[in-house]
């Protein structure tokens, strides 16, 4: 495995790190792993979290690259004025570029977490070079105002009722012996029934674009996993967003959901982490389960997967 | 040729053990007789502050300081794992990149700014090298144990409001803090470490800067003025960026970077 430090992009302003496995079997046509920054911490990510995913992925044979979006960690800001969710994407296509003009790699699998999910999933429906992608806690919506924003309050207590509470014996016992505060779990179930069953309830602007990106990636021959921490609020809003289009994917086989049970947002444990790489590697390996011994062939049917699969949960 | 003001990566020192660095030009015409090298503290607080000591490394390069920041083996870009990392490594890595940061500038004297632990292992190398014209010490971490306690109750903290790891996860090698491996022996060599101990003079001119007032800091500074060295203290009403917080991190508080740089600047005019 080597590292090399690298300058890339329209301007040479991007900054990242090339993981280049020790042997590639002179196979160029294996796809490479780009990693996509989590929000807006740098390229080496909560826990060094990438620089292990890059690391095991070369050791796996891939040749992988982190590297920072302009105005994050230490590439430098754009000149233009062009909106961050555009400017990624672009700056995206620009890594592919790089890896296609210094080791002639034309086809790619997507990693990211949080934002660089998103942006993973916006430049995979805009390029046709992209073969796959690993979407880690993949954002329908921004959660604005964070404690001051009185929906995600209650959004965030109801998913913690449902994941934790539920399965907890403490929980029941203080529920039990009238310790709970009950007025609060009862404005928080009512909000949570008003928010799912409310008629004429608009969607998100957020979760319309996720289903339309879904229904454009349903006609290639595409491996997406959305990779969902158990204590991350957004996996419900997963779910509920992707609706019946994702759970048509997931049938095909083409999109597959995994949560990561007692895992949460940034993976901020060691045991959270392994598991994690473990995924990823799995993953990887459905997609190019051929990369390392001969010519990656990116079309081709993938296999169905019967809707009582336990992944999809 | 690289436009002025964009970092410039790369890889150096040992082929065994490469670290890297992002060297930061000086801007101006008229490059300052000093070289800055930005020692960064470690694990979840080497994270948490690294926007903040970007933003340093643009600021110091535009006021005409060449400086050049680095990731310490086992950290950040550089080789290695968290779990093989020491003491003595790091300080040699501390040396590595001085020699780095002089060669590509052609200057001999140095500034080191450290902050958290990147401060306590900036003053060891400073005070057994001797060479070290100019110090910053930001809220160095002046007391192992107080800084082994401040992550045990981090993480303690973090456990309260995440899921468990399942199955009693340890490893008998490392403490998990925060995500970040804390092997054995480093704790234990974290334990034994304490600024007050170093009788050599560590730098000519030094710059102590404090944003809350924590174990054993008076004690240091009381330290400091008993040395030779010309010793400017700074107390400032700024975040601890090093802390994870509820309105998220990676913050970057401007008042110390601008007392950081005119500081140099007044030493280098």
């Amino acid at each position: 495995m080597r590292e090399e430090a690298v300058l890339f992009g329209e301007m040479e302003s991007l900054i990242g790190i090339v993981t280049d496995p020790v042997r590639r079997d002179g196979n160029h046509l294996a796809p490479a792993a780009i990693l996509l920054n989590p929000g807006i911490v740098h390229r080496v990510a909560p826990g060094r979290i990438y620089v292990k995913i890059s690391r095991a992925l070369a050791a796996a044979g891939f040749v992988v690259l982190r590297f920072d979006f302009s105005g994050i960690g230490d590439s430098a800001a754009r000149h233009d004025s062009l909106p961050f969710e555009q400017s990624a994407v672009r700056e995206a296509q620009e890594a592919m570029d790089f890896l296609k003009a210094t080791r002639g790699i034309e086809h790619f699998i997507l990693l990211g977490g949080c934002s660089g999910a998103a942006i993973a999933l916006e430049t995979t429906c805009c390029d046709p070079r992209v073969i796959g992608g690993v979407l880690i806690n993949f954002p329908i919506a921004e959660d604005e105002g964070g404690n001051t924003n009185p929906e995600l309050i209650q959004r965030r207590a109801f998913h913690y009722y449902r994941n934790f509470a539920l399965a907890n014996l403490k929980s029941w016992c203080r529920l039990l012996t009238g310790q709970s505060d009950y007025r609060h779990l009862i404005r928080v179930l009512g909000f949570q029934a008003k928010r799912r069953f409310a008629s004429g309830r608009k969607r998100s602007s957020e979760a319309t674009r996720f289903e339309a990106n879904l229904r454009r990636l349903a006609g290639r021959s595409i491996q997406l996993t959305f990779l969902c921490s158990q204590g991350d609020l957004h996996v419900d809003d997963l779910r509920e967003a992707g609706g019946n289009e994702l759970e048509h994917l997931c049938a095909l086989g083409r999109v597959t959901l995994k949560v990561i049970l007692q895992s949460d947002h940034t993976f901020s444990s060691l045991y959270d982490q392994e598991r994690l790489l473990q995924v990823i590697l799995e993953q990887l390996d459905s997609i190019t389960p051929t990369h390392g011994n001969a010519a990656y062939i990116p079309e081709g049917p993938a296999t169905p997967r019967p809707k009582s699969d336990p992944i999809y949960r | 040729m690289r436009p002025p003001g964009r970092p410039l990566p790369f890889y150096f020192g040992p082929s065994d053990k490469p670290l890297f660095g992002c060297y930061h030009k000086a801007r101006t015409e008229d490059s300052r007789k000093c070289a800055v090298v930005i020692c960064q503290p470690v694990g979840h607080e080497y994270i948490n502050c690294h926007r903040a000591l970007r933003q340093l490394a643009a600021r110091l390069s535009e006021a005409g300081f060449p400086v050049l920041r680095f990731d310490y083996y086992g950290c950040g870009d550089s080789s290695g794992n968290a779990e093989e990392v020491r003491i003595s490594q790091w300080l040699e890595d501390i040396s590595t990149a001085i020699s780095e940061a002089r060669s590509r500038t052609g200057l001999v004297p140095v500034c080191l700014v450290g902050l958290r632990l990147g401060g306590a292992l900036a003053m060891m190398a400073s005070s057994q090298r001797g060479d070290i014209e100019s110090l910053i010490l930001w809220d160095p971490v002046v007391d192992g144990k107080s800084y082994l306690d401040g992550l045990l109750s981090l993480q303690k903290e973090l456990l309260r409001f995440r899921p468990k790891p399942r199955g009693g996860y340890k490893s008998p090698a490392y403490l998990d803090i925060v995500g970040f491996p804390l092997p054995h022996c480093l704790y234990t060599e974290l334990e034994m470490l304490n600024l007050l101990t170093l009788t050599e003079r560590p730098a000519k001119n030094l710059l102590f800067i404090q944003s809350e007032p924590a174990t054993g800091e008076k004690a240091l500074r009381d330290h400091l003025s008993q040395t030779k060295a010309r010793l400017e203290y700074q107390r400032l009403e700024i975040p601890q960026i090093w802390l994870p917080t509820e309105d998220g991190s990676l913050l970057v508080p401007s008042e110390a970077l601008k007392s950081v740089v005119s500081w140099a600047s007044r030493r280098y005019s």
